[in-house]
């Protein structure tokens, strides 16, 4: 079991990402991310138990939808929350965006637009670990969608022939966009697909924090014992639509329902914490109190910062004026 | 309360263009209903309610260019008043 102080952290943070998301997706509809944002609502304990098992030397990429997995990392939410509303004081000075939240100073690699590209980054990762002769791993998170993806499995392929330190966690939501990913799965067993590449793999309930934070940790060691890539199918749900504001008619309201009330990774967590008398309902208060705050601070931040100025528009854009910088 | 605005949705306008309130001063509203028609450039949209309530007042005419994000009315609660 996960001692106390672990199991708060693990609290405060999923609650901490829910409430970001909560926040976000009111701006986003009030027009004030530009370009939109993909809400993770539901799929926290993937993210918390994650990257709770890993250690700062270890590096990660992310997906589009990247939010739970950099506030997980520890990024700060005011350079967040300032990216999405593209301001200069975001993580990315504003160019990027909602998919573009990354924080080098964690070995956080970030967020991609690219369907399976965060696969290929911790790929790329892995092998700099491999060739440095690093003691630590590479993460790559991917969606369901990436499963039907060539550029997934040139990458594991690699990893697997090259026996590369390179963690794979699908943050299964069981849909791409609209599409139900046992339709458009041959076989439907991603663990069966990844096995079939002379890898370990196994699935897991995503909706649990200490299933996930137990099942990373131990294929970090397996890889650190040099058994090679590990993949992690973590099965989750999205509470909202695909994209903010999108109206979705493609999951029925029993499904959606089922898994907000009896699947809730925080509430489950909530309940199994109190039943083991490991926190107080005022301590629960204090959490969710703390992270409105935090969270609020992080708008107050984004809204007074300034966007960036026209013309540094060039900047950045080539590998000359990021060397100019260093 | 609920303030009852057009939601930006992907890349639209900055602008929308109010076509028709469907919902008077004092009507009640059901969620999900319908309370105006807004143009985009690209189509038209009805705005919806969450929630159940009674309408306030409309904070712009029919026939303007009103912005994306700005609420456009209130749907009051039991025992709210509009101020
Ligand atoms: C290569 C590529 N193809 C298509 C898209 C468009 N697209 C963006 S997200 C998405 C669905 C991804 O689903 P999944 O991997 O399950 O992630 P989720 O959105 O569920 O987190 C698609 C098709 C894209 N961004 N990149
Ligand atoms: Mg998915």
């Amino acid at each position: 079991m996960t001692e106390p102080g672990q199991a708060k952290d693990f609290l405060s943070q999923m609650i901490l990402i829910r409430e970001f998301e909560t926040i976000a997706e009111g701006l986003t509809l009030r027009g004030k991310v530009p370009g939109g944002m993909h809400n993770s609502s539901g799929q926290e304990a993937v993210a918390v138990g994650v990257m709770a098992a890993l250690k700062d030397e270890d590096a990660i990429a992310s997906t589009h939808r990247s939010h739970h997995h950099s506030i997980a990392r520890g990024m700060s939410t005011q350079s967040m929350m300032a990216e999405l509303f593209t301001k200069s004081t975001g993580c990315s000075r504003g160019r990027g965006g909602s998919m573009h939240l990354v924080d080098l100073s964690r070995n956080y690699f970030g967020g991609n637009g690219i369907v399976g590209a965060g696969v290929s980054i911790a790929m790329g990762l892995a092998l700099g670990i491999h060739i440095l002769k690093k003691n630590s791993i590479a993460v790559g998170f991917m969606g369901d969608g990436a499963i039907n993806t060539g550029r997934t499995w040139e990458s594991i392929n690699m990893a697997v022939i090259w026996n590369l330190p390179l963690l794979i966690v699908i943050d299964n939501n069981q849909y791409a966009v609209e599409t139900f990913m046992d339709r458009v799965t041959g076989g439907k067993d991603f663990v069966a697909r990844a096995k079939s590449f002379g890898m370990s793999a196994e699935v897991i309930d995503g909706q649990n924090v200490e299933e996930v934070y137990e099942a990373t940790a131990r294929a970090r060691e397996r890889i650190l014992a040099g058994e090679g890539p590990q993949l992690i199918n973590a099965v989750t749900y999205r509470y909202f639509g695909h994209n903010v504001g999108e109206v979705g008619k493609y999951r029925t309201q029993e499904e959606i329902s089922d898994w907000k009330s009896n699947k809730d990774p925080i509430d489950n967590w909530i309940s199994n914490l109190l039943a083991k008398k490991m926190i107080t309902e005022d301590e629960i208060s204090e959490i969710r109190e703390n992270a409105k705050l935090e969270i609020g601070k992080a708008v107050e931040f984004a809204e007074a910062s300034p966007f960036p100025d026209t013309n540094t528009v060039a900047d950045d854009v080539d590998s000359g004026s990021l060397l100019r910088q260093l | 309360m609920e303030e009852i605005f057009v939601p930006a949705l992907g890349v639209s306008a900055e602008n929308v263009y109010l076509q028709k309130w469907l919902k008077a001063p004092g009507d009640a509203v059901q969620p999900g209903e319908a309370i105006a028609i807004v143009e985009t450039d690209k189509a038209e949209l009805e705005i919806t309610s969450n929630t159940a309530g009674i309408m306030g007042k409309h904070l712009f005419n029919e026939d303007t260019d009103v912005a994306v994000g700005i609420t456009i009315c209130v749907l009051l609660h039991e025992g709210e008043t509009e101020n």
